[in-house]
């Protein structure tokens, strides 16, 4: 299934892209498992950005999300540090 | 009910103007206004030089609205503004504005701040702060925000 990757502010410097589509087995259907995949086929930045973890939040189809949520083809998934508006 | 994300500067008695238009019933307005500080008190030598703010296109404004929903299923209020900026601005600009009407002060008053608390923590803005030595960092999120959300006792 393919799922549409978007990385925000200081993510976004991270991993150097805006925006990546990934395309994973059905079996890999969390962001958990998907930066898992990453890590073994790209690693490089998708290392740093684990490293990093429990200081990332994200979003599944624009909703606050954890890293066992389910995804399904065609999602969007976010990356990025906690929000800081206002 | 208006949610507005903008580069431009937004003003405050033109937005109190709208919402007074047409409408008697309104007894009470609440506005808060959020400005970038020149200094950061926490790190005492640094002085600001810009401020840029970056935003999630598409899940903002749905985080907005949700915001603003969630308000007004608890508070009987007559109308709400939220307006966020995004862009670079300079120290002393303002960079949010919440205006609530109500027919009496404590509806306005509570949902203004309600709506404040929850835009910290819940919808999708970062800044990034440029030094006058050009040093460029990141805000961090702060505790006492998520502290702040918790005090409502609202499930997300």
């Amino acid at each position: 299934m393919k799922i549409n990757v978007l990385f925000f502010a200081s993510v976004r410097e991270m991993v150097g892209i805006n925006a990546k589509e990934v395309d994973i087995q059905d079996s890999e259907n969390s962001p958990h498992k998907l930066l898992n995949f990453l890590i073994k086929s790209e690693q490089g930045l998708w290392i740093s950005l684990h490293k990093d973890k429990h200081l990332i939040r994200l979003a599944i189809n624009q909703e606050l999300a954890d890293w066992n949520d389910l995804l399904s083809d065609g999602d969007e998934l976010a990356f990025f540090p906690p929000i800081t508006g206002g | 009910m208006t949610v507005c994300i903008q580069e431009d500067v937004f003003d405050v008695e033109k937005i109190i103007s709208n919402i007074r238009k047409n409408k008697s019933n309104i007894g009470a307005i609440v506005s808060f206004i959020g400005y970038v500080r020149e200094f950061n008190k926490s790190k005492k030598t640094k002085k600001l030089l810009q401020m840029d703010l970056e935003y999630y296109p598409g899940m903002t404004e749905k985080a907005l609205n949700k915001i603003e929903l969630n308000a007004k299923s608890k508070w009987q209020l007559e109308d709400v503004y939220i307006i966020h900026r995004i862009g670079k601005l300079k120290p002393t600009e303002p960079i949010v504005a919440v205006v609530v009407a109500s027919e009496h002060r404590k509806s306005a008053f509570e949902a203004c701040e309600f709506i404040i608390d929850f835009l910290k923590t819940d919808a999708p803005f970062w800044k990034k702060e440029i030094s006058d030595q050009q040093i460029e960092s990141w805000v961090e999120g702060r505790d006492e925000d998520y502290k702040k959300r918790e005090t409502w006792n609202l499930h997300k």
